[in-house]
């Protein structure tokens, strides 16, 4: 079940079309645990990204074709976190996923457990905020851990790993833009509608009694063909439950 | 092992320097660079944000409405994006003074029941003040709003009271209501004295009252003065009285 081939395509030309770096994840990112405390206060803070004041965009996208996701392998646009000291930056994150097993039943359920994931990272001075339907992610990195030396390379990896701990997830590669507004604003256009598409299935899955020629998600439900199987699956159950 | 987080709540009669107690308290934990502290001013007039001459973007109470409003124009989402939406929110009500963060609790405005989202966001402050070493709330006159507003458990409850009778009854009764209702659970319990004259007002009080006095504020035309001109307690003396005997109880009670 693909959703997202067109955003797929158009994000690699993304990369192919900025003066992107490509970094590798590391095997082990061997980094301390915060154990449980994930705050970073202005007073600590070394690098922000994504803050409310600033761009930003995040956003998950899978696709069941493993030959078009690289495992380990992170873009970044724009400087690292160990360059941007001292500084608030706008935000792009694309994380990209090849996976297996999606279809009408499951996808919606999957997506909410891969979207879960960034908040299970517990990284001694890493600081995450974000909300999936703004699409926007806010995180702070203290001083202590760039002093350590956190950087993308060692968030990728980390982030990495736990998506790898889905059985269903087999290739993880990410893509990280930090160099100025207007690049992050141009992923945001690209990915739109990412967030539309999932803000349909949660309307379509959660809401008991849609009225779909009122919800503004009606474009979505008629145009992608996997969102109206979506739509069909559920139906026929409901149909089925209520005899 | 994980760091424990100790909490502090503030209770007592309006009008007996309460508000002024906690910001002292604030500006000696400001002091701990090697702290995070939580300041949350449940006084529905944000009193302690203008004590510390900190000013508030927005409250939970507005996070709160916001909340509400959507829910009421069908944009409801499954409860772990909520939590997660409310979480940022938060994040982004707090106002950061170096190792201080502030959030203020604010004036519910919203007509009716919303117990489900009190209830969520209440889980989300909980989750929020794990976060941090000394969590401070500086709270209405009774404990019932702690529980219903803030949170349940408490490490310290200070009752605080001037010398008169009506404070101290006052406080005397929190404590029975807290004793007996178990409105809000709490570790120990002691009482800050303000506005005293002299320590024979506080032998008085001692006699006459079953809660642990934990040290007295002198009366200070300066704690006036800065009450009446706005100033922010984070420049009131360090050499003044009120601070040493503030910073004396956070020692003796071992907070930090």
């Amino acid at each position: 079940m693909e959703l997202f081939t067109e955003t797929l395509a158009n994000i690699k030309k993304y990369i192919e079309g900025k003066n992107c770096r490509s970094l590798s994840a590391k095997p082990d990112p061997d980094w301390p645990s915060g154990k449980g405390r994930n705050v970073v206060l202005s007073d600590e803070m070394a690098v922000e990204l994504g803050s409310p004041q600033m761009n930003s965009v995040s956003c998950l996208i899978w696709t069941q074709n493993t030959d078009l996701i690289q495992d380990g392998k992170i873009t970044l646009l724009g400087p690292d976190i160990p360059e941007s000291t001292g500084k608030s930056l706008s935000f792009g994150k694309v994380v990209l996923l090849a996976v297996s097993g999606f279809d009408e039943e499951s996808t919606y359920d999957k997506y909410k457990e891969m979207e879960s994931v960034r908040y299970s990272l517990d990284l001694k001075g890493y600081m995450i905020r974000a909300v999936s339907q703004y699409q926007r992610e806010w995180s702070r990195i203290s001083k202590e851990a760039v002093q350590k030396g956190f950087s993308f390379d060692v968030f990728g990896s980390a982030l990495q790993r736990e998506y790898l701990k889905k059985d269903y997830i087999h290739a993880v590669e990410f893509l990280f833009v930090t160099s100025s507004a207007e690049d992050v604003g141009e992923l945001q256009d690209i990915t739109k509608n990412v967030g539309r598409t999932i803000s349909a299935m949660n309307k379509m899955l959660s809401e008991i009694d849609p009225d779909c020629d009122e919800c503004e998600y009606n474009d979505v439900c008629d145009e992608v063909d996997e969102i109206k199987k979506m739509k069909k699956n559920r139906d026929e159950k409901r149909t089925h439950t209520h005899g | 092992m994980d760091k424990k987080t100790r909490t502090i709540a503030l209770c007592g009669k309006g009008g007996v320097g309460k508000t002024s107690v906690s910001a002292l308290i604030v500006k000696s934990l400001a002091k701990r660079k090697d702290l995070k502290v939580l300041a949350i001013d449940a006084d529905p007039a944000v009193g302690l944000c203008t004590a510390l001459g900190i000013p508030i973007k927005k409250t939970v109470d507005d996070i709160r409405n916001d909340l509400i409003k959507s829910i009421k124009k069908g944009e409801g989402q499954d409860k772990a994006a909520t939590l997660k939406m409310l979480d940022y929110e938060l994040f982004d009500a707090l106002t950061e003074y170096n190792n201080v963060a502030l959030l203020a609790i604010g004036r519910p405005e919203s007509e009716g029941c919303f117990c489900k989202v009190n209830s969520l966001l209440k889980d989300i402050i909980h989750d929020l003040a794990k976060n941090f070493d000394v969590v401070l709330i500086d709270g209405e006159a009774g404990v019932e709003q702690i529980n219903r507003r803030v949170m349940k458990t408490v490490d310290h409850l200070m009752m605080i009271s001037d010398t008169s009778a009506k404070g101290v009854n006052v406080a005397n009764t929190i404590k029975h209501l807290a004793q007996d209702n178990q409105a809000v659970n709490y570790k120990s319990m002691g009482m800050i004295l303000n506005r005293v004259r002299n320590e024979s007002e506080v032998q008085n009080i001692r006699k006459n009252v079953s809660i642990n006095i934990l040290g007295w504020l002198p009366e200070d035309d300066l704690i006036r003065e800065f009450d009446f001109n706005g100033r922010s307690f984070l420049d009131f003396p360090e050499e003044a009285g009120a601070c040493k005997t503030v910073n004396q109880i956070i020692q003796d009670l071992q907070i930090l």
